[in-house]
């Protein structure tokens, strides 16, 4: 597993992940601009950090819960959808 | 052929807001798209807060299934897309879940559990104009979205369709039991299985619904593999989709990548420790095995009973207990819950808890047998109008003049009827056959369209003869 | 009593020369309360939902998306009297530092060839140019509030992480994001802070702490003890470093001591913000997918092709990026390296913080390591270049620490911002300090 780089196969496999589509040119030139990013970020790997726990949140934060009290939000769930049918949102086909 | 299964149940928690957001849950028969909220629509700016009871409840399910509970939990973003997705990721637990390394007993052998978390449900999706690979466009309700699901992973300790169906049976009843799931909504629950044949290749069936499709689409499943086998060729490693239609597994298209789920903790959440004092405070009910022993000690009825009254339904146990509070003769009832009324419910393809079937009614049946209002036959007969209908008992058997004919007179005289109709049976008997007397007894009792004891029938026949 | 219309025609006449509105609304709503806000304009950076008016977080993708809902802090604007002025354009969900990854380019109210600095811009440029009262609410993740406030020659107001509810915010970076305010002076941030800062129960990483009045903390105190760390003046343009300077010797002048401390892992705060930031906001970004609001086109294909299609055309060049690269931190066998790794220095470098405010009551850094550049000098950056901009806010926003930006002199006729920091939920010491400076200077 080779760390800190990136080429154009690897940004087409992130992109189908991600659901970005990307015009050729856009991924030539992110080829050269994201090897530069990922340069400079291997700084990190210079940090001892063998016993040292991860910080989720910049301050510790736990516990918080609600209770199970049921509330109906009155709204317009579709008003902002473009396409919806009967009371139902509308999306793409699977297949 | 060795079978090597492994499963991942979903169960859908009962609660009365969902996982993340206040959203009720009771969404069956609801229009669509009304108990939504911009939090399980996947709406920008909404924030996710995580409903308390239902970690307890699955605390609950992770004591019964004898799991070790992890002193703090964490969730998870599982990220892939679908139009069934509010936010294109899935709120999950993946590197720290709520339970592991538990097992659940079935009469062979120990199943070992390998873990329990906590995830939400996503929306429903109608497929227009065809099925998942034909249709044009998908509609999208999100009334589902957010509510609570366990998912319970299984080592693969199965070896047939036998044991799987024995533990599905049992977990469905414990969790039933537990009160954070309800066993007659058939969506309520769903598997994907995982199976091999002798070390072969795995195939994953998603998305089962409902226990009995588990064993159809197993039993279809090994006898497919097998056949591929004994021709030679190699079963793929592949995904799979139960039609429950054709009642076969069909292999889903390949999707040219894999998703990677690329699991962050989600940051909208926090921690949640799990302290023995926490768990110690919620109150566990009643497990079912705890049940049975307790049903035999207390009522004095046949272990087989038992365990039939318990593990078919929560509710039935409960209807039982009912019962038993205001009918004393508990062995009769066990006796006729366990035979006459689940064949009746089965029949009807009910449930207890669908049913209008109630203790006061039941009871009133079984109280008219016992003063000889009605006949055993009779009473047999009442209950297949009460239990679709929920007409009491006695108002059936008035409104049908069902009571018992009981003037020895009139017995007599239908009695010689038959008699006179059924020289050769009466000739047989006289013989030695035993089986002409019964066959007249069947005789009177059809004549009297059962309002009559058998016993004095066949006395009075016996006499006449 | 004000006349709103005279306002909303100021306002306007700014939009037009210096454009750092998105929405501008037709008619002002006189507010239905009295408050501590009265007679107030707020402007709201496009990324917090205000009801009923678009907000776009300056992405195309949610162009036309109306929330009906409002965030928290707007809920509280409203009931204390306060009114929205409109919503102020921002880099494409807080990705920039310039404010010009965005569909509405702010002009820097100094030199309209210059950026206002990002990604709040629009509420750094609103804030210097209005001649009514107004104060701005404005967010920051990685710096977004400090930015534009020392390019703009304005107070931006940092609280600490959790302090303001992100009920109502559109994430970029849930454990990074903070809702804050831009001021003209300090007693004015302390005020809007006041109104929006609280518990909210909506919010699951919303602090649980008494509320509390910041502006009782606008008073000289002469002596707070001051750190000054020596990894924040490597590299920046030395006319900053003379400004500020100047600004901590005027201070000591005043009785406020320094003493140079060190804050070892500040080069690896940028490496490990933007690692942490973007795997969180590649999945906060995945939500949009043409459907339920925002951008929809025409529904074509199957769900891969149209999702694709669509956030393929709507997201700019910088989201496409982010979103590249945080879906690859979290990546199966890349994610310990990449995600946890960085999760892991974020540790490290609040541990520095900590251990500097054991002995120090504030940090003083300068803001920015330049000037505000020129739109034509950024055009030819590299988007790592660009990253390296937030050298000096980065950590303070990683450790979730609240911070002040106040301007300290002028290089030219461009404004040059003073960067104080304080520990975790001591607002109190960066706005005292804060307010000193502004005193004395």
């Amino acid at each position: 597993m080779e760390y800190w780089k990136i080429d154009k196969e690897l940004i087409e496999h992130v992109c189908k992940i991600a659901r970005l589509a990307l015009s050729n040119e856009e991924k030539e030139k992110f080829v050269k601009e994201l090897e530069d990013i990922l340069s400079a970020f291997r700084k990190i790997d210079e940090v001892d950090t063998s016993d040292t726990r991860p910080s989720f949140h910049p301050l510790e934060f736990k516990n918080v819960m609600r209770e199970d009290e049921p509330k109906v939000w009155k709204w317009q769930p579709l008003a902002n959808a473009r396409h919806k049918e009967k009371n139902y949102f509308k999306g793409p086909r699977i297949v | 052929m060795r079978a090597v299964i492994g499963l991942e149940i979903h169960v859908h928690m009962l609660s009365k807001s969902k996982l993340f957001c206040s959203c009720p849950t009771d969404y069956e028969g609801k229009e669509p798209n009304t108990l939504v909220c911009p939090i399980c629509l996947g709406f920008p700016g909404s924030k996710p807060k995580v409903n308390k009871k239902v970690i307890e409840n699955a605390i609950l399910a992770a004591r019964a299934l004898n799991c070790k509970i992890n002193p703090e939990i964490f969730f998870s973003r599982k990220s892939y897309f679908y139009p069934d997705m509010a936010k294109n990721y899935q709120i999950s637990q993946y590197e720290i879940p709520l339970a592991e390394n538990g097992y659940l007993e079935i009469s062979s052998k120990k199943i070992r559990i390998k873990r329990i978390h906590i995830e939400e449900d996503p929306a429903k999706l109608i497929h227009v104009g065809g099925d998942i690979t034909t249709s044009q466009y998908v509609l999208i309700d999100y009334n589902r979205a957010g509510i609570p699901l366990l998912e319970i992973v299984t080592e693969p300790d199965f070896s047939n369709t036998k044991e799987v169906r024995e533990f599905l049976f049992k977990l469905s009843s414990i969790l039933a039991h537990l009160e954070i799931f309800n066993p007659s909504k058939e969506a309520s629950l769903r598997v994907d299985a995982n199976i091999s044949l002798d070390g072969g290749a795995r195939t994953e069936i998603k998305n089962i619904t409902g226990f009995a499709n588990v064993q159809k689409a197993l039993d279809y499943e090994i006898v497919r593999q097998a056949n591929l086998i004994r021709l030679g060729q190699k079963v793929e490693r592949e995904t799979r989709h139960f039609d429950e239609e054709r009642r076969v597994t069909v292999s889903l298209r390949k999707k040219e990548f894999e998703e990677d789920y690329g699991y962050i903790f989600d940051p909208d959440l926090t921690k949640i420790e799990i302290t023995q004092k926490w768990i110690k405070s919620i109150s566990m009910p009643e497990l079912p095995d705890a049940r049975v022993k307790r049903l035999i000690k207390k009522y004095g009825i046949p272990a087989e009973q038992a365990n039939i009254i318990v593990y078919t339904d929560k509710a039935l146990a409960d209807f039982f207990e009912n019962c038993a509070k205001i009918y004393a003769d508990r062995k009769k009832l066990a006796r006729w819950i366990v035979t006459d009324l689940l064949k009746c419910l089965n029949w009807n393809k009910i449930t207890i808890r669908e049913s209008k079937v109630k203790p006061k009614d039941f009871v009133q049946l079984l109280k008219m047998i016992d003063r000889k209002v009605i006949s055993e036959a009779l009473a047999k007969e009442i209950i297949k109008e009460y239990v679709p209908t929920g007409k009491s008992p006695a108002k059936i058997v008035k409104e049908r003049k069902l009571v018992m004919i009981k003037d020895r007179r009139i017995l007599e005289k239908i009695v010689k009827e038959i008699l006179e109709k059924n020289k050769k049976a009466v000739a047989d008997y006289r013989a030695g056959k035993e089986k002409a007397l019964e066959f007249l007894v069947g005789q009177v009792l059809m004549k009297m369209e059962k309002r009559v004891d058998p016993k004095i029938v066949r006395e009075i026949i016996k006499s006449l003869i | 009593m004000i006349d709103l219309q005279k306002i909303l025609e100021k306002a306007k006449a700014i939009q037009k020369e210096y454009s750092p509105f998105v929405t501008l609304p037709e008619k002002l709503e006189k507010p239905r309360s009295r408050g501590r806000l009265s007679g107030i304009m707020i402007s709201v950076k496009d990324n917090i939902c205000t009801k009923g008016l678009e907000s776009t977080a300056g992405s195309q993708i949610l162009r036309g998306y109306v929330p009906p809902f409002d965030a928290t802090c707007i809920e509280k604007v409203k009931a204390e009297g306060g009114i929205i002025l409109g919503k102020t354009a921002m880099d494409e969900f807080g990705f920039g530092s310039f404010c010009t990854n965005s569909f509405v380019i702010p002009k820097n109210p100094f030199d309209k060839e210059r950026v206002c600095g990002g990604s709040s811009g629009g509420a750094g440029c609103i804030t210097q140019l209005a001649d009514f009262p107004h104060i701005a609410i404005a967010e920051s993740t990685g710096g977004s509030i400090s930015c534009p406030a020392a390019f703009c020659g304005v107070v931006g107001l940092t609280p600490t992480y959790g302090r303001v509810s992100r009920w109502g915010l559109i994430d970029y970076a849930n454990s990074l994001d903070k809702i804050g305010v831009m001021a003209k002076n300090v007693r004015d941030a302390a005020l809007l802070l006041s109104v929006i800062a609280g518990y909210d129960e909506r919010d699951s990483t919303s602090l649980n702490v008494p509320q509390e009045d910041f502006t009782k903390y606008c008073k000289e105190n002469f002596k707070m003890r001051v750190a000054v760390p020596k990894e924040y003046f490597t590299g920046i343009d030395e006319k900053i470093e003379k400004s500020v300077w100047q600004a901590i010797k005027k201070m000591e002048s005043e009785g406020m001591r320094y003493q140079e401390i060190s804050l070892p892992h500040t080069s690896y705060a940028l490496p490990s913000y933007y690692l942490i930031a973007m795997a969180e906001a590649s999945t906060n970004l995945a939500k949009f997918c043409g459907i339920r609001y925002g951008f929809q086109p025409e529904l074509k294909g199957n769900f891969d092709e149209y999702f694709s299609e669509v956030r393929g055309k709507a997201f700019g060049q910088e989201a496409k990026r982010r979103i590249i690269l945080g879906t690859y931190a979290r990546m199966a066998g890349f994610r310990d390296a990449y995600y946890l790794k960085a999760l892991k220095v974020r540790t490290k470098v609040i541990e520095d913080f900590k251990r500097v405010f054991k002995n120090f009551d504030v940090i003083v850094a300068p803001t920015m390591p330049i000037l505000p550049p020129r739109f034509d000098e950024i055009a030819k950056l590299e988007p790592i270049e660009v990253y390296m901009m937030d050298i000096l806010t980065v950590a303070p926003n990683l450790a979730g620490i609240p911070m002040i930006s106040l301007p300290c002199g002028f290089v030219g006729k461009l404004p040059v911002g003073l960067h104080i920091m304080a520990d975790h939920l001591q607002e109190r010491n960066a706005i005292q300090a804060a307010y000193t400076y502004e005193a004395i200077k």
